[in-house]
């Protein structure tokens, strides 16, 4: 009996993950009849409950920006389609979608222009995502090897020159692949994106009550994270404009 | 006035006097004290009537006791006919001066008439102190002041600030002055407020009371006042140049009084107003001045439209107020839109309660993308002086809906990433995904985990093994030598190893060492060769591409096994062979 017992709770521990992972695609299946009947509120309950149980997707982060985007709730809305982004950086439904969703910010802001050597730079950081780098530079490792091997092996003079040439720049092309990958990792960690939350908030020059507000900020921008100081957190608009906000007027989009 | 009555009573009576009393009738006699007024001040004259309706004779004057007589006993008699009905007076006058302030009386009187004593009642008379203008024949300014009197009535006396106040100025003509006309002096300035004059079309003459009195009013002027500020502001006095024409004393043959013309100058009088400042307490922050009672709103003339089109947003402030003393609040529209510079547009009516209507900007939008574009609540905030309490209204948020046009384009790129624009094929807003995909929440990413580590300097491990491993295969290479001197051994060992525990005994170890030789070459070439001759063997290994030495030292130790069996061979010769044989077997092996 005792045994039986053991074996069943075995099995269940066994199968929770399973079940888990069928109980969220149901709620998925659920939020996705609910948004099609234009129960927007039972939708957006349904994406929480999923992203509550620690799972998430571009999917439900779209869903979910679109069920806030059908209700008129502009911050929330283009929130979860700029989560959707950091998953799938280049969904073109996505990029639409927030698109409709900026349109209803009261802010206008023009960003700086990059330096052309900035942005020559970013093209080629990004020009793969962080793993994508960290691949590569494995493929260059192992191309390294696999010359400098042929190097070592060959006796003709021609095949030495063709491997340790190869095997140098291969070495030097894994190195390269690597450093970017980190530094996009460290682009990555220090860009801190938010979207305010408070329909209308001033910037205020020094991070307290009694400091003159800079400007006024409206709900649904999107801001960049620089500093913190208790309750307050220095932020950089794309135009280049900063000052303090307090915390709870924005929601930082990578806390995940 | 008395005067003139007595002169005209004089002359009328000269001719009765001549008529003969005859149809006197039987009345009631009266004999009475009249006095000109019951109180005056001590520089005033008083003057004393005895009057009776009969003629009577012996009459006593009292002693008039506190005062002077300045005139008197003057008589008065009058006597006429109306419809045969005899009326007759005769009056005995005083005018008395006062000597001090005190009640005095004035005592009795007596007269006999036909034989019986008539008396007065006694009368008090109070001497007050000395007035400004005793009396005497009034001038005709005395009589203008006493009879038209200017009044500004003001609505409140304490209000608050931006409330309004009306002014009423009315002119008050008692009925005995004529005015013929009047021109305004000046007009005042209100400073400190904001006014508004309601201007008449005509003056309306009304009846009315002043002081208790029956007058005549002119309403003059009606302004309504918004003060400004706070504290106690000062009305300036509205003044009057005002013609009329004031009775006399003078008379005119019918005994109509006579009128001066004259001109007079009448002025309201300053008026304060304590203003209240609006409270501080509950103020909101957005308040910007309006006070009184409004209602708010704002409206769009369509809530779905098409892009290019236009639409109107209206911020409309309505109710009772400083409506033109304040600025709507502004609407904060999504940036996207193209707004021009709104447009003004007032209906207000001033009437003495202060302002009332509306006051509206209106905003014209551009939509230049499909999309849907919130209009966010705006707030009006505005003291209602009746509750004394600030009140605030918001709006209410409108969409709205833009239903076909290009899809929006924003400028801000919103990620880092200048990412290939993918061409998007729709220009509308996309429906939700249908496939989960999900993936735990948990963010690790393959760089910096340990597979990555592993992976990046794991390979370069293989070059250091290589290098390991052809360097002992190298070594191995150079140990060839070695390798065939340890093969000979050990084929030395295996065939020769019965010779060599033979060595020393002749006969035994050369037939060991030919059987030695032969079941070598049976076990490399599988066959039997014992029975071949030399002949043979030689050309069976030179077919085998033996070299001629291995050939040559092959059968030379065959010979010599043979030859030993007949010739004795010595030890070294021994040692000699074996040595031989080993080397031969060696050298043959390389080749079979």
């Amino acid at each position: 009996m005792n045994r039986c017992l053991h074996i069943i709770v075995l099995s269940l521990t066994l199968f929770y993950g399973f079940f888990t992972y069928a109980q969220e695609a149901s709620l998925f299946s659920k939020a996705t009849t609910a948004y099609n009947q234009g129960k927007y509120d039972d939708a957006i309950s349904y994406y929480e409950e999923i992203l509550e149980a620690g799972e998430h997707s571009a999917a439900v982060y779209f869903n979910l920006g679109n069920a806030h985007y059908k209700k008129n709730q502009i911050a929330p809305s283009i929130y979860y389609y700029e989560k959707a982004l950091l998953l799938t950086p280049d969904d073109p439904e996505i990029r639409n979608n927030l698109r409709f969703a900026q349109n209803m910010t009261l802010d206008a802001i023009t960003p700086l222009p990059q330096p052309d050597l900035q942005r020559y730079y970013r093209d080629l950081l990004f020009a793969l995502s962080m793993d994508g780098w960290a691949y590569a530079g494995i493929f260059f490792v192992l191309f390294f090897v696999g010359a400098y091997l042929l190097f070592l092996a060959s006796s003709t003079p021609n095949k030495k020159r063709i491997g340790l040439i190869s095997s140098l720049v291969s070495l030097m092309l894994a190195v390269v692949c690597t450093a970017l990958s980190y530094l996009q990792y460290q682009a990555y960690r220090n860009d801190q994106p938010a979207i305010i939350f408070a329909s209308e908030i001033p910037v205020r020059s020094e991070p307290n009550e009694r400091s003159t507000p800079a400007f006024l900020l409206h709900e649904g921008t999107r801001v960049q994270v620089l500093d913190s100081l208790d309750q307050w957190r220095k932020i950089e608009l794309a135009d280049g404009q900063n000052g303090w906000i307090p915390s709870d007027s924005m929601r930082l989009l990578k806390d995940f | 006035m008395t005067r003139t009555w007595k002169h005209i009573a004089l002359l009328l009576i000269i001719p009765l006097l001549s008529l003969p009393v005859s149809g006197q009738q039987e009345e009631d006699v009266t004999f009475e004290l009249k006095l000109s007024k019951e109180s005056l001040g001590v520089n005033e004259r008083l003057r004393v009537d005895f009057t009776m309706n009969r003629d009577g004779d012996n009459f006593v004057p009292p002693d008039f006791k506190g005062f002077r007589i300045l005139m008197g006993p003057s008589q008065a008699i009058s006597s006429s006919w109306i419809n045969g009905v005899r009326t007759y007076s005769k009056s005995y006058s005083y005018t008395l001066q006062p000597l001090a302030k005190g009640k005095y009386t004035i005592g009795q009187a007596s007269i006999v008439i036909r034989g019986e004593t008539y008396k007065t009642i006694p009368r008090e008379v109070t001497v007050t102190e000395a007035v400004d203008q005793p009396n005497g024949a009034p001038g005709a300014d005395r009589i203008a002041d006493e009879n038209l009197h200017l009044v500004a009535e003001v609505s409140k006396a304490n209000p608050y600030m931006n409330e309004p106040v009306s002014v009423v100025y009315k002119l008050y003509v008692s009925p005995s002055i004529v005015v013929s006309n009047f021109r305004p002096m000046d007009n005042p300035t209100y400073n400190n407020f904001w006014s508004h004059d309601i201007p008449l079309t005509r003056y309306n003459i009304e009846e009315g009371l002043f002081e208790g009195k029956p007058y005549r009013f002119v309403v003059l002027k009606r302004v309504v006042l918004y003060p400004q500020k706070s504290g106690s502001l000062e009305i300036e006095p509205l003044a009057l140049d005002v013609s009329l024409e004031v009775p006399t004393d003078k008379r005119d043959f019918f005994g109509s009084p006579i009128y001066t013309k004259t001109n007079k100058v009448v002025s309201a009088g300053k008026r304060t107003i304590q203003v209240k400042p609006l409270p501080t307490s509950g103020r909101p922050s957005d308040f910007n001045g309006a006070v009184g009672e409004f209602q708010f709103s704002v409206s769009t003339t369509k809530d779905a439209l098409n892009a290019s089109e236009s639409l109107q947003a209206k911020v409309t402030v309505e109710g009772k107020g400083n409506l033109k003393l304040f600025q709507l609040p502004k609407l904060t529209l999504p940036s996207s839109l193209e707004v021009y510079e709104p447009e003004f547009r007032e209906n207000v009516r001033t009437n003495l309660s202060g302002m009332q209507g509306s006051v509206t900007e209106e905003y014209t939008i551009v939509p230049g993308f499909q999309g849907k574009y919130p209009i966010p609540s705006i707030a009006f905030s505005y003291f209602n002086p009746k509750t004394e309490r600030y009140e605030r209204i918001d709006s209410d948020e409108i969409t709205i809906n833009v239903l076909e046009g290009p899809r929006p384009i924003t400028a801000t790129e919103t990620a880092p990433k200048t990412e290939k624009s993918t061409v998007v094929g729709g220009d509308q807003f996309y429906f939700i995904k249908l496939t989960p995909e999900l993936v735990p929440k948990k963010w690790d990413p393959f760089f910096g985990s340990r597979a990555h580590i592993a992976w990046l300097f794991g390979p370069l491990l293989l070059i250091p093994l290589f290098i390991l491993v052809r360097r002992r295969q190298d070594a191995r290479e150079r140990d060839v030598e070695g390798a065939r001197v340890k093969k000979a051994n050990r084929l030395a060992r295996k065939y020769l190893s019965r010779a060599k525990s033979a060595l020393g005994n002749e006969e035994d170890f050369y037939i060991a060492l030919e059987k030695a030789l032969h079941n070598y070459l049976r076990a490399k070439l599988k066959i039997e060769t014992s029975e071949f001759a030399k002949d043979k063997i030689r050309t069976l290994l030179t077919n085998k591409n033996v070299d001629a030495s291995g050939v040559d030292g092959f059968i030379g130790l065959l010979e010599n096994c043979e030859m030993a069996r007949y010739s004795p061979f010595s030890q070294v010769q021994m040692e000699q062979d074996y040595q031989k044989a080993s080397q031969v077997i060696t050298a043959l092996d390389k080749t079979l």
